[in-house]
């Protein structure tokens, strides 16, 4: 029987390593896909607590609403890559410091 | 004022005013409006004219008539009322008289002698104030005012004696009256605080009256007894010291007599002023005054001091050549006579003789003045180098200005006090009166008339002198410059009137009807409170018979040395010749022991001010300097260091806290996640 904690931790492992692409890997498509993890992990999550909700599969439901959002922000991830790329001709987040005063 | 006067004591009173304040109002005009105009003369002549018009109605009206004073409060300090007013006595408006009427012919003179000066209108501004000063010197009432103008007086001629002030001389003498005369000043200054001080007054009505608080002040046990005050008797002393002091400076006495003859580097009218009127009359006047408070022994010190100026300056006289300097050593001598004659107790005498005085010897000065201005043509038409007023350049004038020569006899033969002038009414008065005054005080005394009398022989011989170099035999100048051309004359009527007005003043008649008795003269009666009563005698007619008749001797010596050349002349290389030409050395005298001294006193002082006073204020000024540095460091390390510090450690954490701000993406979120990490960590530390 696979229990609550099980998925917690499978959920949990997937964010930190979600965290981990974000903030080490110096490709914007990296940290894209880590961007994809965290929000899977917080997903399953969704659908492991659905479980215990009163309305039948609603954490499922959810979590098909969530994976199509993610979907739309990931195109809309891509094109702002994109126009970065246009713009500094990288998409190494390191050597892009114009946000700094 | 405090009780109702008579209209007429009124009008008088405003009279005295208009007849004091016109001469300044000349000055004022002058001053003001008549820059570089020639009118300025004019208008300083018209306020004299009508002041000394207005004097002689006021002569008229007080002369053994009245006494007038009125006064009102000038001002209040504490419980002492300080009065001014105006005092009108017989002496008073003698004075008045004098000086006006000697000034109009002098200012007469002056717009003849002084039209070609460039400083014209500053002469008759100077002229009329110096009046001024006179005329109110005379009318105050108190002795404050009598002070200020003494003063105004002395500064006034300081401003005429110095009028050619681009030449140096003219520069040193009227430094040198100035000075002399500030010493005399200080003296009167001190006695009137000494007065004030007894008597609690100013007033010199109420303190010199007869039966007024001097005369009813004793000495006693060596305190000087007043009615409210006993002071040690060393301040009555001190008082009269002052006060001859004063009247030393001011009418040339010795050892304070060196101004007068320097005081001819002014101009010749003004020297005529001076010395017949106004300036060394004062001291005089100031005598006349204050007379009261002399006790017999100061009067014969004065009497004595009198005596020894009019011998000493008589015997200078005798040889020196600078024609106004002869005049100037005979003032000397004539005022040592009035002094003289104050110290035996012959007050209305010496009163006299000072009238007599100021006419005869304003007409030597005018007449000298014009021989000087003559020679001085003769000098620029024909370009010589010479000193117009040396007498040994002269000679034979007598033909080329014959008026000013009957007016230089004439003032001459008064001077010397011949029957017939006026001098010899005044002159003869003094003699007599010193002889009788002599008798009773024993066998030192009587060398007081003796010295008078043997005065009276120089004066003869100096007077003589002077005539003939100047007036007499042929003209030096010509004999030694055979080429120069001569047009000389007595000038116009503004040289010739005075001359002739002052010469008639100068005869018996203006004094007395009776040429030989000055007992008959009109003006001894005015002062008769004073006189001591004399007995007519046998010397009344022996001593005036004597001293003409060794005058006259005198007058033929000097005639037989100077212009036939017959007698022994005294070698000009002996002791007396030497002592006489150099001025009895008084002159030296001064100048290296009194001056040099006061000149190294001033080098100490000097010498103290740069090292002792200038070191300190320099080692205080170090001191500062040291000081501020110490602040400035202070300041500069520790107040900003602390400043600095702050900065520092706000930039060292804006710095710190900048390097968060790298613009990189992952980086913000990595702190972020720091920060939540630390929250979490603390969170769990602090709850276990």
């Amino acid at each position: 029987m696979i229990t609550l904690a099980d998925f917690m931790i499978v959920s949990a492992v997937l964010f930190c390593t979600g965290m981990f692409i974000i903030v080490s890997k110096k490709n914007s498509i990296q940290i894209l896909i880590g961007v994809e993890l965290m929000l899977n992990a917080a997903i399953l999550n969704l659908v492991a607590f659905g479980k215990y909700d009163r309305i039948n599969n609603s954490g499922q439901m959810f979590a098909l609403f969530a994976i199509v959002l993610a979907a739309a922000t990931t195109a809309v991830a891509l094109a702002i890559i994109l126009n970065v790329y246009k713009q500094y001709k990288t998409i190494d987040p390191d050597k892009i410091k114009q946000l700094k005063d | 004022m405090s009780k109702a006067l008579p209209y007429q004591d009124i009008q008088t009173i405003y009279f005295a005013i208009a007849a004091v304040v016109l001469p300044f109002a000349a000055f004022v005009i002058n001053f003001l409006f008549l820059g570089k105009s020639k009118l300025s003369g004019w208008v300083s002549t018209l306020a004299i004219l009508v002041s000394s018009v207005l004097a002689a109605i006021i002569f008229t009206r007080v002369w053994n008539v009245q006494q007038i004073h009125v006064k009102q409060i000038w001002f209040r300090i504490g419980d002492s009322y300080l009065y001014t007013g105006i005092l009108l006595n017989n002496l008073s408006v003698l004075m008045l008289g004098l000086v006006s009427v000697i000034a109009l012919p002098v200012h007469i003179y002056s717009t003849a002698y002084m039209k070609d000066d460039a400083g014209y209108s500053r002469y008759f501004q100077y002229l009329s104030f110096f009046c001024f000063s006179m005329l109110a010197l005379v009318v105050m009432d108190n002795l404050i005012l009598l002070y200020a103008f003494w003063e105004l007086v002395g500064f006034s001629s300081y401003l005429l004696i110095g009028f050619w002030f681009d030449r140096a001389n003219a520069v040193q003498a009227n430094k040198k009256a100035f000075i002399i005369n500030r010493i005399g000043d200080i003296g009167l200054l001190t006695a009137i605080i000494i007065l004030f001080n007894q008597y609690q007054t100013f007033d010199i009505e109420r303190l010199f009256k007869e039966g007024g608080l001097i005369a009813s002040s004793t000495i006693k046990n060596g305190l000087w007894i007043s009615a409210d005050i006993q002071t040690p008797v060393i301040w009555q002393y001190i008082a009269c010291i002052g006060i001859f002091l004063g009247v030393a400076a001011k009418s040339a006495q010795f050892p304070l007599h060196t101004w007068l003859p320097d005081a001819m580097e002014g101009p010749t009218s003004v020297s005529a002023l001076i010395h017949a009127a106004t300036m060394v009359a004062a001291g005089v006047f100031l005598l006349g005054r204050v007379y009261p408070l002399f006790n017999p022994a100061e009067l014969t010190t004065l009497a004595v001091i009198g005596c020894f100026t009019a011998f000493m300056a008589a015997t200078i006289a005798l040889t020196q050549n600078d024609l106004k300097r002869i005049l100037a050593y005979s003032t000397i001598s004539q005022l040592g006579y009035m002094v003289m004659a104050m110290g035996i107790g012959a007050y209305a005498t010496s009163l006299f003789h000072l009238v007599t005085h100021a006419f005869f010897k304003c007409l030597l000065f005018l007449s000298a003045g014009i021989v000087i201005h003559q020679i001085k043509h003769i000098k620029e038409d024909n370009n010589l180098d010479i000193d117009p007023q040396d007498i040994a350049n002269m000679g034979g004038l007598r033909k080329k200005l014959p008026l000013t020569f009957i007016a230089t006899l004439i003032g001459g033969l008064a001077l010397i006090g011949l029957p017939l002038t006026s001098g010899y009414l005044s002159k003869e008065g003094i003699l007599i009166t010193t002889y009788e005054w002599a008798q009773g005080k024993g066998d030192m005394m009587l060398l007081v008339p003796l010295f008078a009398f043997f005065t009276s022989c120089l004066t003869a011989f100096y007077v003589a002198r002077m005539l003939l170099k100047v007036f007499f035999g042929d003209l030096n100048l010509q004999f030694l410059n055979p080429e120069i051309k001569i047009h000389i004359g007595d000038g116009g009527w503004r040289y010739k009137a005075p001359l002739v007005f002052l010469a008639l003043c100068s005869l018996f008649p203006f004094f007395s009807f009776n040429p030989f008795l000055h007992e008959e003269t009109w003006l001894l009666y005015g002062f008769s409170a004073y006189n001591s009563k004399s007995v007519f005698d046998i010397m009344h007619i022996a001593i005036p018979v004597l001293v003409n008749g060794a005058s006259l001797l005198i007058i033929y010596y000097a005639y037989m040395i100077y212009m036939k050349r017959s007698t022994i002349v005294l070698p000009q290389s002996g002791l007396l010749y030497r002592l006489s030409f150099n001025e009895w050395y008084i002159d030296r005298f001064y100048n290296r022991v009194v001056v040099k001294f006061v000149l190294v006193l001033s080098d100490m002082a000097f010498w103290f001010d740069r090292k002792v006073i200038d070191g300190f204020v320099n080692l205080l000024e170090k001191i500062g300097v040291f000081t501020a540095g110490i602040a400035s460091w202070f300041d500069r390390y520790i107040v900003d260091g602390i400043l600095h510090l702050s900065a520092v450690i706000v930039q060292a954490i804006g710095g710190f806290a900048r390097r968060f701000q790298n613009g990189k993406v992952q980086y913000y979120l990595f702190s972020m996640l720091l920060a939540v990490i630390v929250v979490f960590i603390l969170k769990i530390l602090i709850w276990n």
